[in-house]
């Protein structure tokens, strides 16, 4: 064949026929796919939820109009206004005292030489990965003024009368939302306070600057970008935070947003319009805050580290370091110790009268909440466990493909549509997860699979794989284009060099976001609070049960076997992904 | 007072000891300083230079020893006495800069005065004077992360002398500078030192930055000192083989000590490859009759001539001549040692003709090994 036998027209439609093949690569494709999937996931329950907002049920509780009216009624509600503040204070407290507490650990054990502060990390995390439902759980039965173990433990040894402290109402929400957030502000200023350059501080030192000066106007400065950061975090989570309010506050007349939003999506209150409103309202300001966190604070940042002539040495207390050790060690004790040791004591009581009595002591708690074959067993609970295993395991899985495909392409593509997907990977991280899950149960109610583990499944992946996207990007972009690039040279299909080169590069750090959602399902309630129906409850939904519907008892032995199950998983955690992988 | 005036010295740094785990990072270290001097510690990598000037800082504990500046002890351990870095009244410049990134270049310099509560009027013409001196006038107000390197560095000796310290501290300063700025700063930095006239301690392992900038060097290795001298004496008339291999460049022989004459002066024999040569020369401290010596001659005392005038000579061959403009760089192969020879290009020397060398017995040294 010569030249001459192709048409021009012939060589521009093979030309068009090249170019839609090229595009149509298996990149695009799954990318194309993914992006809507992911959209859907994201988007829709979002869309449904602005819309119903906008709802109004008439009276009769049968028919809605269009309108206003759910965000008019926020304001002139009885209860609302109420809640709004509520919120606001909580909230505030919290990050306060959360970056007291978060920013305080943090320097004793980066920057000084407090004894044992290698030991000591660990434990300071371990409230993080807890539930703070059950922190409240534990905590109420610490410092109820009746029943209060601390109060009791008062009366019998000091020989006062009445409480010494009251840990229903407002302030015992900021005091267990504060102390178990704490942990994440300490996430975010530990890594950069660790690698900071210390002749950035000697240098203070040398002009003449004391030690309290010099962390006051040099070291917590430069970290200021993660302390703001940090605070920004906890003050969203504090306000998405549902159990612990609900276990003490709500109960005693201070109601929450969350506690409010909870009570329009179930029971006799219900208005899931109305609680549509409420969500919007508080996912608005969630959002807004984490924008400004990611967009102005987030790349503020200051790098001080610097390669040569890098000294890692720490700040020598002199006999302080003996008060900084007994400060930390006082931390553990309140956040971690106390509440585990309480909620012990309570779960071997038949019941809880505030005093421990050891000849009354029982295993009959754990028999009800764990055995489900026993025949008194609390089906509640004992489905929960199995629920909750079945999410922990399979959303965990599913999160983690899903975010390893999304990290891929985000940045190892250049394929269709990767800016949406990081935006929407971005977007689930800005709303709470009630919020969210007003979002599904709006979108959803009347499809099959309400009622079902599956919807709980898809807002649980909905909310939570953006925290694994981002532990594997983090890797990914410390892992050279060039290994990939590499195997495509060597002839290796797309497929392949993923499978054979770029998931055995991030199998660590695969399997460390995996058991962080792990973590995270396995004790999940804001969500399961609002999409569970009899059948599909979850571990923390059975402890809900217990307490609203059945003694302390048995709360504290399911709030017990909840914490073991974690505590174990940190424990895997920490074998697999090293002390660094979340501080760093 | 009185141990100043016994000694002359402003800075005493006496026997020395810091232990890092069970490694003697310094060990037995003693020196001292008069006031306005320049004194640098040389040394390699990991020789105990700056565990030295942290010591004298304050920014750790020693183990031993005791440092005094004027009539104040710094630290004393087996006195119990040990003043926080903050009371010691110094200035540091450190290799990172360590220029705090969260605040304007004048913000940086007038901390250490906000530290002393002098007052606002007077920071400014603090500030504003050593800004001037040291040439960042244009850049009061920027942050200090939007400096170049060179500026940093500026910034960081602003602040390091704004408060007319007592002391002024140098941990390789130049060293993250690149050459050209490093000779620019070397010069400036000692015409500085000069002008506010603070007594200072430099450490580098560079060891022309040492020459050109010490009235007093300190040459270490493995925590302990080889020798102090002035950067002319430590070139020119070294105490041993490290140091003469370390400054400068050396031919080195292994000899034997013939005879000496008492007052400096004696004869050495080096013996390579089954030839044997005698060398008058210069006697380091320390060795005698029968002592094992190197023989050390830097290349540009070596000379290479043609024609020999006898005695005092080893005859060798060119191997190779490297013309570098106002000298030739030539290596002369004796036996299997290949002396390094630095000659006028007028001997236009080639590679493989034969020549003799010849050593004045001046600049010829025998060291201890
Ligand atoms: N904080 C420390 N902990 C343990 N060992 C240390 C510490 N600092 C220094 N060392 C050790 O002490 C010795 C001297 O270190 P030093 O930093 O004083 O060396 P240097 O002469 O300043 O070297 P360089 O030119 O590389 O800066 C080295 O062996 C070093 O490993
Ligand atoms: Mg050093």
């Amino acid at each position: 064949m010569t030249a001459e036998t192709y048409s021009s027209k012939a060589v521009d439609r093979s030309r068009l026929h090249n170019r839609l093949r090229a595009m149509v690569t298996q990149e695009n494709l799954i990318t194309i796919v993914v992006a809507l999937i992911v959209a859907g996931a994201v988007l829709v329950p979002l869309m449904v939820l602005f819309v119903s907002s906008f709802k109004v049920l008439d009276p009769s509780g049968w028919d809605t109009t269009w309108g206003f009216g759910n965000y008019v009624t926020m304001f002139t509600d009885r209860i609302i206004p109420k809640a709004f503040v509520n919120t606001l204070i909580i909230s505030s407290g919290s990050t306060i005292l959360a970056t007291l507490l978060g920013v305080s650990l943090a320097w004793i054990n980066a920057r000084t030489n407090c004894p044992g502060r290698s030991y000591l990390e660990p434990y300071n995390l371990i409230p993080f990965f807890l539930s703070p439902f059950v922190g409240a759980i534990a905590w109420h039965n610490l410092g109820e003024p009746q029943t209060g173990l601390l109060n009791n433990l008062a009366r019998a040894v000091f020989g006062i009368e009445g409480a010494i402290i009251n840990i229903d109402n407002i302030w015992g929400v900021i005091w267990v939302t504060g102390i178990f957030f704490a942990p994440l502000v300490y996430l975010f200023v530990v890594g950069s306070l660790r690698r900071m350059d210390p002749s950035l501080e000697d240098s203070a030192r040398t002009t003449g600057a004391g030690l309290i000066r010099t962390t006051m106007t040099v070291t917590l400065p430069l970290v200021m970008p993660g302390i703001l950061s940090g605070a920004i975090i906890v003050f969203v989570t504090s306000a998405g935070e549902f159990g612990v309010p609900f276990k003490l506050s709500a109960p005693y007349g201070w109601e929450t947003l969350t506690t409010q939003i909870f009570s329009k999506a179930v029971g006799d209150d219900a208005n899931h319009y109305m609680g549509a409103a409420m969500s919007m309202a508080l996912g608005v300001i969630t959002v807004f805050l984490i924008w400004v966190q990611q967009r102005y604070i987030a790349p503020r940042s200051f790098t001080t580290v610097t390669g040569k002539g890098f000294r890692p040495n720490v700040l020598d207390l002199g006999p302080w370091r003996w008060v900084a050790f007994g400060y930390n060690i006082f931390f553990i004790l309140v956040a971690v110790v106390l509440p585990i040791v309480c909620l012990i004591i309570v779960s071997l009581h038949p019941v809880w009268t505030g005093k421990i009595v050891v000849a009354d002591m029982t295993t009959i708690n754990y028999v009800k909440t764990l055995m489900w074959w026993h025949p008194e067993a609390i089906s509640a609970a004992t489905n929960g466990i199995g629920n909750s295993l079945i999410l922990a395991f399979g959303g965990a899985s599913i999160s983690m493909v899903l975010a390893l495909v999304i990290s891929y392409m985000i940045h190892r593509t250049k394929g269709f549509g990767v800016r949406m997907l990081d935006f929407l990977s971005m977007v689930p991280i800005g709303f709470p997860g009630i919020v969210l899950a007003m979002g599904v149960l709006v979108t959803y109610i009347q499809t099959p699979i309400y009622a079902t583990l599956w919807i709980l499944m898809l807002a649980y992946i909905t909310r939570f794989f953006p925290y694994g996207q981002r532990n594997i990007s983090s890797i990914m972009l410390a892992i050279s284009e060039e290994l990939d690039q590499s195997s495509r040279m060597a002839g290796a299909s797309w497929f392949t060099t993923l499978r054979r080169i770029t998931i055995p590069l991030l199998k660590p750090g695969l399997f460390a976001g995996w058991i962080l959602l792990f973590i995270i399902f396995l004790r999940e309630l804001s969500i399961s609070i609002i999409l569970f129906t009899t059948g599909t409850e979850t571990l923390s939904v059975g402890v809900y049960y217990l307490t609203n519907f059945e003694n302390e008892p048995l709360t504290s032995a399911l709030s017990m076997a909840q914490t073991v199950m974690l505590l174990i998983a940190i424990y895997a955690f920490r074998r697999l992904a090293g002390r660094e992988a979340l501080t760093a | 007072m009185n141990t100043q005036e016994d000694t002359g010295a402003y800075l005493e740094v006496q026997n020395l000891v810091k232990y890092f785990g069970n490694d003697r990072a310094v060990d037995d270290i003693s020196f001292a300083v008069p006031k306005g001097a320049f004194l640098t510690l040389l040394g390699p990598s990991g020789c105990g230079k700056t565990t030295t000037l942290m010591s004298v800082a304050g920014l750790h504990s020693i183990d031993g020893g005791r440092i005094r500046v004027g009539d104040v002890v710094y630290t004393s351990p087996s006195e119990g006495l040990f003043l926080p870095p903050e009371k010691r009244d110094i200035g540091m410049v450190f290799q990172s800069y360590a220029i705090w990134p969260h605040m304007t270049v004048a913000k940086n310099v007038s901390y250490p005065l906000e530290i002393r509560k002098v007052n606002q009027s007077e920071i400014d013409d603090r500030v504003n004077e050593v800004l001037a001196l040291v040439g960042l006038t244009a850049e009061t107000d920027k942050l200090a992360t939007n400096l170049s390197g060179g500026q940093q560095q500026r910034a960081s000796l602003a602040r390091a002398i704004v408060a007319k310290p007592r002391l002024l501290l140098f941990d390789e300063p130049l060293s993250n500078l690149d050459l050209k700025l490093r000779e620019q700063m070397r010069v400036e930095l000692k015409r500085i030192q000069n002008e506010v006239g603070i007594t200072a301690i430099y450490v580098t392992h560079d060891q022309s930055e040492a020459l050109v900038m010490s009235d007093e060097i300190i040459v270490m290795s493995k925590g302990k000192i080889e020798q102090r001298g002035g950067p002319l004496e430590i070139y020119s008339r070294p105490v041993n083989e490290y140091v003469s291999n370390f400054i400068g460049v050396a031919n080195l022989l292994k000899a034997k000590v013939r005879d000496t004459n008492g007052s400096g002066q004696g004869v050495v024999e080096v013996s390579q490859d089954g030839q044997t040569m005698t060398v008058p020369c210069q006697m380091g401290p320390g060795i005698g009759a029968g002592d094992d010596a190197v023989l050390s001659v830097r290349p540009e005392n070596v000379h290479a001539v043609r024609e020999s005038n006898g005695g005092n000579i080893v005859e060798g061959e060119v191997t190779n001549a490297i013309f570098l403009g106002n000298y030739v760089d030539c290596r002369v192969k004796w036996g299997s040692f290949e002396w390094k020879v630095i000659a006028h290009p007028r001997t236009r020397l080639k590679a493989g003709e034969k020549v003799f060398l010849e050593f004045d017995p001046e600049h010829t040294l025998a060291v201890q090994p």
